[in-house]
């Protein structure tokens, strides 16, 4: 039987939360949401998650934070920051620490689903 | 505020008593401290003379006398020397005409017309060109007298002030730029601030819509889902347009700033607000508000964006200190001078005293996510206020945020109501 592919969304807007999972089972995958990167990495969900869906800004740990702390810990998972702040200079910075795509809210489906459909062919 | 004296030269003797303060209010500088008590002696009064003829001439005034009845006019030989003539020359009217910029002649006609008819005291400014074309601006005051064949005499002095008027017109310049700028800078501050916060509930109203759109072409339908995604939509099309109502209210120039507000009470409820925050960072938390804290005037809600703001800042700051306490101090206190002052001390990474001009910037941060508008908003806040916001570093590691408003004044409210 095939699983479906689990994405992890880290970030701290409660809109975000509530809808961006129902769109990814809309999608076809399986979905996990957290407040906070430090409730995502206390979660028993690292190790199954095949895609990060990761806000750039958030209090505590911000998601640069944790995209170091998971190359630290050796935890190869393909990230796709997501940020209400169009920043020009952050955006080449995530994509040269090694994150699959940047994409300043609100984004189109397509797009977001271009991006999974990249961080799941890396992995 | 300037010093002429008068006298001439022919007459020294018989004019002394005319040595006089033209500028009101103020006292006597370049030695000229009293009116000599003996009229008679002639010699210490020369060297009064000398000194103050001196001090003129660095100072760059000339004086003179001009007799309306006889259109007999004395110079200085200051005043010689800034008009550029001949100090043998017999000055007229006339002579006068052929150094004023002719753009500046009928002020000259002006001001004689006006001299002659009235009477009394006048000043003005005009322009010289000189026979190099460079321009001269003059400042002049007079002061209408008796003499003692019951005419009137105009006793005055010119200043030349063309470093001044160049240095003022350079300054002016400057300063619309400056405006410009400011301007320029508090719109591109407030655009970002908007583009972010209606990011977000934009983000959620797509997002939901997606979901919703799928849903609903599912066979068969899931109507129950789309439903709640509607639900979601409407909510953030809600906050967005409160984002919008929040900023117009914190940007608009009505804003009620004229509301009794207990500092005190306002910060405990922005400490329960960020509590969670605060304690999720790790941050130590020390209030100190005090006991006999006079009500401010102002607005509750914007205060407490700003104490928000310095709260956060100062966590943000302390967010990356692991080898020490990342210790916070918010304190309230009375200001000497009848304000009072709410100070927020951390113990991070600080900031470099060469940057403390750029803090206040938009879109200045040390905060690698940090847009740079929140110290900059916070600012212009308090100076609505009629207060002053500041940093200072600490003598130890981490920096003090403190503003000062004035306290409550009772009329204030009146005057409203």
């Amino acid at each position: 039987m095939e699983t479906r592919p689990l994405i992890s969304v880290v970030d701290d807007d409660e809109s975000v939360r509530e809808s961006l999972p129902d769109l990814l089972k809309e999608f076809g995958f399986n979905a996990q949401a957290f407040s906070s990167a430090e409730d995502f990495l206390k979660s028993d969900w690292v190790g199954q998650t095949n895609c990060l869906i990761l806000d750039v800004a958030m209090p505590g740990m911000t998601g640069p934070d944790l995209q170091l702390e998971l190359a630290n810990r050796r935890q190869e998972i393909p990230i796709v920051f997501i940020t209400a702040q169009r920043d020009e200079h952050v955006r080449p910075r995530l994509l040269a620490q090694g994150a699959v795509e940047c994409l300043y809210k609100p984004f189109t489906e397509t797009d977001l689903l271009d991006a999974l459909n990249t961080a799941l062919r890396v992995s | 505020m300037w010093v002429g004296i008068y006298w001439t030269k022919v007459s020294v003797g018989r004019r002394y008593q005319s040595m006089m303060d033209i500028s009101p209010g103020h006292g006597h500088p370049h030695g000229v401290q009293d009116y000599p008590e003996n009229p008679y002696d002639v010699p210490d009064i020369l060297e009064r003379l000398k000194r103050a003829e001196e001090a003129l001439r660095l100072s760059r005034i000339g004086s003179f006398t001009w007799n309306l009845a006889t259109d007999e006019i004395t110079w200085s030989e200051q005043l010689y020397r800034i008009f550029e003539f001949d100090p043998q020359q017999t000055v007229t009217l006339e002579l006068i005409g052929t150094r004023v910029h002719p753009e500046d002649i009928p002020l000259l006609h002006d001001m004689i017309e006006r001299a002659r008819s009235a009477a009394t005291d006048f000043q003005y400014e005009h322009r010289l060109l000189m026979p190099d074309h460079s321009i001269k601006y003059l400042h002049l005051i007079a002061h209408a007298t008796q003499n003692g064949n019951g005419e009137v005499e105009y006793i005055g002095a010119v200043q030349d002030v063309t470093n001044r008027r160049l240095s003022e017109e350079a300054l002016g310049k400057a300063r619309s730029e400056l405006a410009h700028v400011a301007r320029v800078m508090s719109l591109g501050a407030l655009t970002a601030s908007i583009a972010h916060e209606v990011n977000q509930p934009l983000s959620g109203i797509i997002t939901n819509a997606s979901t919703c759109m799928r849903m609903l072409e599912a066979d068969p339908p899931n109507v129950d889902g789309a439903r709640e995604t509607v639900r979601r939509t409407i909510r953030d099309g809600h906050r967005a347009a409160d984002v919008i109502t929040h900023l117009r209210a914190l940007f608009s120039s009505k804003g009620a700033t004229t509301d009794r507000v207990d500092l005190n009470d306002a910060t405990r409820e922005v400490i329960a607000l960020s509590l969670s925050e605060l304690q999720g960072n790790r941050v130590i938390l020390r209030v100190e508000l005090a006991n006999d804290l006079p009500p401010v005037t102002g607005d509750r809600v914007q205060l407490q964006q700003v104490i928000l703001n310095l709260l956060r800042n100062a966590s943000d700051a302390m967010s990356s200190v692991d080898d020490r306490p990342r210790q916070l101090l918010i304190r309230t206190r009375q200001d000497g001078d009848g304000g009072v002052r709410l100070s927020v001390q951390d113990t991070g990474k600080g900031f470099e005293p060469e940057n403390i001009n750029k803090l206040f910037n938009a879109f200045y941060t040390t905060k690698s996510d940090g847009m740079g508008i929140g110290l900059s908003v916070s600012r212009s806040i308090i100076e609505k206020h009629n207060g002053s916001l500041w940093a200072t570093a600490n003598d130890g590691p981490g920096a003090t945020f403190s503003f000062s408003i004035p306290r409550f004044v009772e009329a204030a409210a009146a005057r409203r109501g």
